[in-house]
C-alpha cells in the first residue's frame, strides 16, 4: 500500500467513528489532522515513515472518541456508553424541536393576543366563571357562557410581556438543547 | 517494568494530564501556532511529553471552552493550516491559572524542604 493509502484507510475510519458528530465538525477535525500528517511527511523527507506519523495519533477509534466524549457529553463519560449515547442523542434531538415548537408556539400566541385586543376588545381576553374554578384566554366571537371578564385593558401588557418573556425563554432553552445535539 | 517504575509512570501521567492545558495556554501566549509546530514547540521541553493523540482534542476542547480560538490560513502555496491563539478568556485567565500553578509548586517545595530539615536534625 502506498503512504497515500495508508493515510487514505486511516482518515476514512477515522470519519466512521467520527459519525455521531455533525458533518461539517467532523470534516474539520479530518482535514487538520490530514494537513498534519502531510506536513509531517514532507518535513521528514525521503526517511518519511507514515505508520509512525500515524502511530503518534493512535487508533482512529480512540482518537475519535477523545473528540466525540467532549464535543457530545461535555466530560468524558464512563466507557462502554456509546449505546446509550447514541439513545440520548436521539431523544435531545425531538425534545429540541418539541420545546422550540411549543414554546414559539405559546410565545407568539401570547404576543398575538395581546396586539389584537386594542382592535377586538370584546371578543379577546381572559374569562373566568364566576367561582374562579377554571378560565378561558383567548379569541371568541361570543363571551363564553357564565363568565365574567377578567383582567380587562391588562391582558394587553401581560400577554405581551409573557409572549415576549416565553420567546426569550424559548431561544435560550433551544440553544441549550441545541449544544446538546 | 517493576512496581517503582509502573508507580512512577502513572505518576507522570497523572501529571501531565492536569497541566497540559496550561502548557498549552502558556505556548500560545502571543504566538499564533498549528498543531504541528505547537508539538514541535512542546517537544523542545523535556518533562512536557504529548502525543498528536492528545493534543488535537485537547485543542478542540479548549477552543470549545472559549480560552483558544483557531482559523484556517494558507500561506503561499502550502497546505492550509489550523492556526490557534489565546482568546480574551484565554489571557485573562492563563495568569489566573499561572499563579495557582506556582503557588501550588511553592507549597509542594516547602514541605519537600521541611522534609530534608527534619532528616538532617534527627
Amino acid at each position: 500500500m502506498s503512504d497515500r493509502e495508508i493515510i487514505h484507510d486511516y482518515l476514512s475510519a477515522l470519519g466512521r467513528y467520527l459519525s455521531r458528530l455533525d458533518k461539517e465538525t467532523a470534516d474539520e477535525v479530518i482535514r487538520e489532522i490530514e494537513s498534519h500528517i502531510y506536513d509531517r511527511l514532507d518535513d521528514q523527507g525521503d526517511d518519511s515513515n507514515v505508520s509512525e506519523i500515524l502511530n503518534g495519533f493512535g487508533e482512529p477509534r480512540e482518537l475519535a472518541s477523545a473528540y466525540v466524549d467532549h464535543v457530545i457529553d461535555g466530560t468524558p463519560p464512563p466507557k462502554g456508553f456509546s449505546a446509550i449515547a447514541a439513545v440520548k442523542k436521539g431523544a435531545s434531538k425531538s425534545i429540541y424541536y418539541m420545546t422550540g415548537f411549543f414554546g414559539y408556539l405559546l410565545g407568539i400566541a401570547a404576543v398575538v393576543i395581546g396586539v389584537l385586543k386594542p382592535f377586538n376588545p370584546n371578543n379577546i381576553g381572559v374569562w373566568s366563571t364566576t367561582h374562579g374554578q377554571s378560565f378561558v384566554i383567548g379569541v371568541f366571537t361570543n363571551q363564553p357562557e357564565g363568565t365574567t371578564e377578567v383582567l380587562g385593558w391588562w391582558l394587553v401588557p401581560i400577554a405581551l410581556l409573557m409572549g415576549g418573556g416565553v420567546i426569550l425563554f424559548t431561544r435560550r432553552l433551544t440553544a441549550i438543547l441545541k449544544r446538546q445535539l | 517494568m517493576t512496581d517503582q517504575e509502573k508507580f512512577e509512570t502513572k505518576w507522570d501521567v497523572q501529571l501531565r494530564k492536569g497541566t497540559l492545558e496550561l502548557v498549552i495556554m502558556a505556548a500560545l501566549k502571543d504566538r499564533d501556532l498549528y498543531g504541528l509546530k505547537l508539538l514541535d514547540f512542546l517537544h523542545g521541553f523535556e518533562t512536557i511529553v504529548i502525543s498528536e493523540g492528545t493534543l488535537y482534542p485537547l485543542l478542540d476542547r479548549l477552543k470549545r471552552e472559549g480560552v483558544i480560538d483557531a482559523d484556517w490560513r494558507q500561506e503561499d502555496g502550502a497546505r492550509p493550516r489550523k492556526y490557534y491563539r489565546l482568546t480574551d478568556l484565554g489571557e485573562t485567565v492563563l495568569p489566573k491559572l499561572a499563579a495557582r500553578w506556582r503557588k501550588s509548586t511553592a507549597d509542594i517545595e516547602n514541605l519537600l524542604d521541611q522534609n530534608e530539615q527534619n532528616k538532617k536534625r534527627s
